[in-house]
């Protein structure tokens, strides 16, 4: 049933924000893309050895906890209230969710997993090519001549691939003879180059990465295109839970402001141009919990999940940058300072809206599964 | 506010009829391009030629950058002057062009006005504004720093932030507190503070956009001659009220040519990129295009309509819909460049050396103007509070506009030392 929280949700909950808050607040964040680096490896390591996160999504076949998305929902909520950037995302979401796709057709998939589960791997996803977030049907990254045991050579470049400049190993979506297909490179290979992104986004690293000729290895006869469809819908779902978490601290944060700050000799917050405006924040907020927890309650691979992971996609992502954008309306001249944390919540939000194919696209695809006698009206 | 005061300098120069004024200052603007053409005299040398010959603000007296037209007249001689290629002075030296020169022209000495209005305009002396502090943003009035009088000095301490361009500023406008016993409005007084005198010291601060453009002002014991005050002691507020008016009306005024300013940044991004329209996003251009021009037409009405009467609450429209459009227009481009707009360079501290424009954007690879749309957007959002914010502007406009109760104050009458604050 949905919305139904179980002790272990609420464990999971209070268990991870424990970990987040104390050794990954925002401030980390911060401190880490000042530094240029990446992440955090000892908390990479105890998030495996004592939470066991990387191995939440994975199944349990495969070394996994076999997790509910809920749990990885949580999980992110309590990421994304700390701005966090390590590979989670990218390693125990997406390269977990094409890996478990593939696992039944490529034992070289189910060895991954196993590999994730334990924190010993972090792999990125390289789908998104120039100007195309998330477009699988229009990739033009090339991988030619399988051989008999799936060794490829994979030519192109790929974009905004998250944790893609450090990850150990790489998902590329590249075309074969046969169709688009998942094929897996390892970052260190001769001919791939990684170049970390210097984006809007400053807590969430991303890389170009150029394959020219690099060797690789097919992940078994499955169409990439489908596989990539089903991982952007669980993915969408996770992202927006990532999303309500940001939105929910950004509220948080601006109504304690509101709380303190004086002006005209009484707070800020006892003006009705400013209540008003954080009702409506917290509204939002809400309303994405809703949306993003709906979906994240559905069957895996059911229509139920297509459809709470667009709406979720459509909503979730627009709240949390009209909130992050409300956030620094709200403080004031301090709001707009470097130091203060307002305008990292804008940028992960303005980047988030282009990750999975955009937010505009969503919703086409919204309309079309809800009501396909509506499309094309103009 | 008084009309006989605020205007005894202007539009009253010559004795002939508006008419004629306007020609006079029409074939003035022609002459100046036709005898210094913008595009190739150097930037100096054309702003002076523009000052002699009464251009800079047409409604002030002839000998100090006018010729005693009408406010309104202003728009038609930037048309010719900018048209031309001429820079738009207002973002050349925005505190001293918008601000400063209408408030030291009408409250200050005609020998303050000759020290400091020429310098101004040709960008000698770049200008910042002392108003806002750490416990007075929207509480303007509520501010601080201390002002006394010593002999014929006024000796001045405390501390201002956000002061835009206080790191390149000659001249400051300062608003500081002259008597703490009376309510807040009423104990302040205004001067004109030499940013390079001792006792000023200026530190940086960064912005969200990753640039140093405003800093924190400390002022230790820094002297001010009592010439250097701008309107009566105590008046401190009203004169305030000339330059914040006039801020609203220089920000919010935007320029008078159609498809300018952030939509026609938005245009050039649209053209360029033909394989990222989409029907959605078209509609979206479309609606913001007639929301800036009606804008832009709101601007010109009240300039004409204004004729010489101070600037007003109008003045709070401009700048209300101008940030909140700019807004618009920047998230729109971003929405158009899609993860493209994650690619954009730089969105750490920018380069010093880079080269950039009024709207910020480097160049391209190829030399070609790139706009930094990722920049322009985090800057946007700054528009809003600056210059006072939107909810602020919002209460004004409902009070003086609509003429609707003010809110209950629970430091009226009160003497300012007081009322808590912070
Ligand atoms: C980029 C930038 C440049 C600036 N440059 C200068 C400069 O050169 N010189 C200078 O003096 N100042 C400058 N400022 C300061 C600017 O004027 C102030 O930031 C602004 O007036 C708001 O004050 P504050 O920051 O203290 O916010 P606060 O006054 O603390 O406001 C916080 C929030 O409360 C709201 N609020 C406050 N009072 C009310 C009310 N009565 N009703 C409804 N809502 C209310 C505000 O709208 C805001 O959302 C600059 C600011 C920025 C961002």
């Amino acid at each position: 049933m949905e919305f139904t929280w179980t002790s272990e949700h609420r464990d999971l909950r209070v268990a991870v924000r424990r970990l987040m808050t104390t050794r990954a607040p925002v401030d980390r964040a911060r401190a880490l893309a000042a530094d240029g680096v990446r992440h955090d490896t000892e908390l990479w390591a105890t998030m495996a050895e004592q939470l066991g996160l990387q191995a939440l999504d994975v199944p349990e076949e495969h070394g996994g906890v076999g997790g509910s998305l809920v749990d990885v929902a949580v999980v992110l909520e309590e990421m994304g209230a700390v701005l966090h950037g390590g590979p989670f995302l990218s390693t125990a979401v997406l390269a977990v969710e094409v890996l478990r796709e593939l696992a039944p057709v490529a034992d070289a998939a189910g060895d991954l997993l196993g590999r994730i589960a334990e924190g010993g791997a972090t792999v990125a996803v390289a789908l998104a090519e120039d100007g195309r977030a998330w477009s699988p049907g229009t990739v033009r990254t090339t991988a030619t001549g399988p051989t008999s045991d799936g060794a490829v050579r994979l030519t192109g470049t790929k974009q905004l691939v998250l944790d893609g400049a450090d990850a150990d190993l790489l998902l590329v979506l590249a075309r074969t003879d046969a169709g688009a297909r998942w094929c897996l490179v390892d970052g260190t290979a001769d001919g791939v180059t990684r170049e970390r992104q210097e984006g809007l986004d400053l807590t969430r690293p991303s890389a170009t990465v150029r394959l020219a000729d690099a060797p690789g290895q097919v992940l078994g006869d499955l169409d990439g295109v489908a596989v990539a469809d089903r991982v952007r819908s669980v993915a969408s779902v996770l992202l927006a839970a990532e999303q309500v978490g940001a939105a929910a601290e950004v509220v948080r944060r601006t109504a304690e402001h509101a709380t303190t700050r004086r002006q005209f000799g009484r707070p800020v917050g006892s003006f009705q141009g400013v209540k008003h405006r954080l009702a409506d924040m917290a509204v939002r907020v809400e309303m994405a919990r809703s949306a993003a927890y709906w979906a994240a309650f559905q069957e895996r691979g059911s229509a139920d999940l297509e459809l709470g992971a667009l709406v979720a996609r459509s909503y979730c992502s627009d709240a949390l940058l009209q909130t992050a954008k409300d956030c620094i309306q709200l403080h004031g001249g301090i709001g707009f300072t470097w130091e203060h944390d307002a305008h990292l919540f804008l940028r992960r939000a303005r980047l988030d809206a282009t990750l999975l194919g955009d937010t505009r696209h969503a919703r086409e695809r919204l309309l079309a599964h809800t009501h396909p006698d509506l499309q094309g009206v103009s | 506010m008084s009309t006989a005061t605020t205007t005894s300098s202007t539009g009253t120069g010559t004795g002939s009829d508006p008419g004629a004024r306007r020609a006079r200052a029409l074939d003035a603007a022609r002459a100046v391009v036709a005898s210094h053409p913008p595009t190739s005299t150097p930037r100096r040398a054309f702003l002076e030629a523009c000052f002699d010959a009464g251009l800079a603000w047409v409604h002030f007296p002839e000998g100090l950058g006018g010729l005693g037209a009408e406010p309104g007249v202003q728009a038609a001689v930037d048309e010719i002057l900018q048209g031309a290629g001429g820079p738009i002075p207002f973002w050349l030296n925005p505190m001293g062009y918008g601000m400063a020169a209408p408030t030291v022209l009408d409250h200050g000495s005609a020998e303050l006005s000759e020290r400091l209005l020429r310098p101004l305009y040709v960008c000698d002396e770049l200008w910042c504004q002392l108003f806002s502090e750490p416990g007075a943003g929207s509480d303007l009035a509520g501010l601080a720093t201390r002002a006394e009088k010593v002999g014929d000095e006024w000796v001045v301490s405390g501390q201002k932030v956000w002061t835009s361009s206080a790191h390149l500023a000659r001249w400051a406008l300062l608003l500081a507190r002259t008597d703490p016993d009376q309510p807040k409005h009423r104990g302040l007084t205004y001067f004109v503070l030499d940013m390079h005198g001792p006792g000023v010291e200026v530190r940086p601060l960064r912005q969200m956009t990753g640039e140093a453009e405003f800093n924190e002002v400390h002022l230790t014991e820094a002297r001010i001659p009592d010439s250097h005050r701008l309107g009566e002691v105590g008046e401190g507020w009203r004169v305030a009220m000339t330059t914040l008016m006039n801020e609203r009306s220089a920000i919010g005024g935007g320029s008078s040519v159609r498809g300018s300013g952030s939509i026609g940044s938005a245009l050039r991004l649209w053209r360029s990129r033909p394989d990222l329209h989409t029907p959605e996003l078209r509609a979206r251009l479309v609606e913001l295009f007639a929301r800036a021009d009606a804008a832009r037409l709101t601007g010109d009405r009240f300039r004409i309509e204004q004729g010489d009467r101070p600037a007003g609450a109008e003045g709070s429209i401009g700048k209300l819909t101008g940030a909140e459009l700019n807004q618009e227009v920047y998230e729109f481009c971003l929405d158009v460049l899609g993860p493209d707009a994650a690619l954009y360079s730089g969105y750490g501290p920018p380069d010093e050396t880079d080269e950039t424009d009024e709207t910020g954007g480097p160049g391209g690879p190829g030399g070609e103007p790139v706009e930094d749309y990722g920049r322009l957007f985090l800057r946007s959002r700054a528009n809003t509070i600056e210059g006072g914010t939107s909810e602020v502007l919002r209460n004004i406009l409902g009070e003086r506009l609509l003429g609707l109760p003010g809110d209950v104050r629970v430091d009226t009458g009160k003497p300012w030392r007081e009322v808590p604050r912070g």
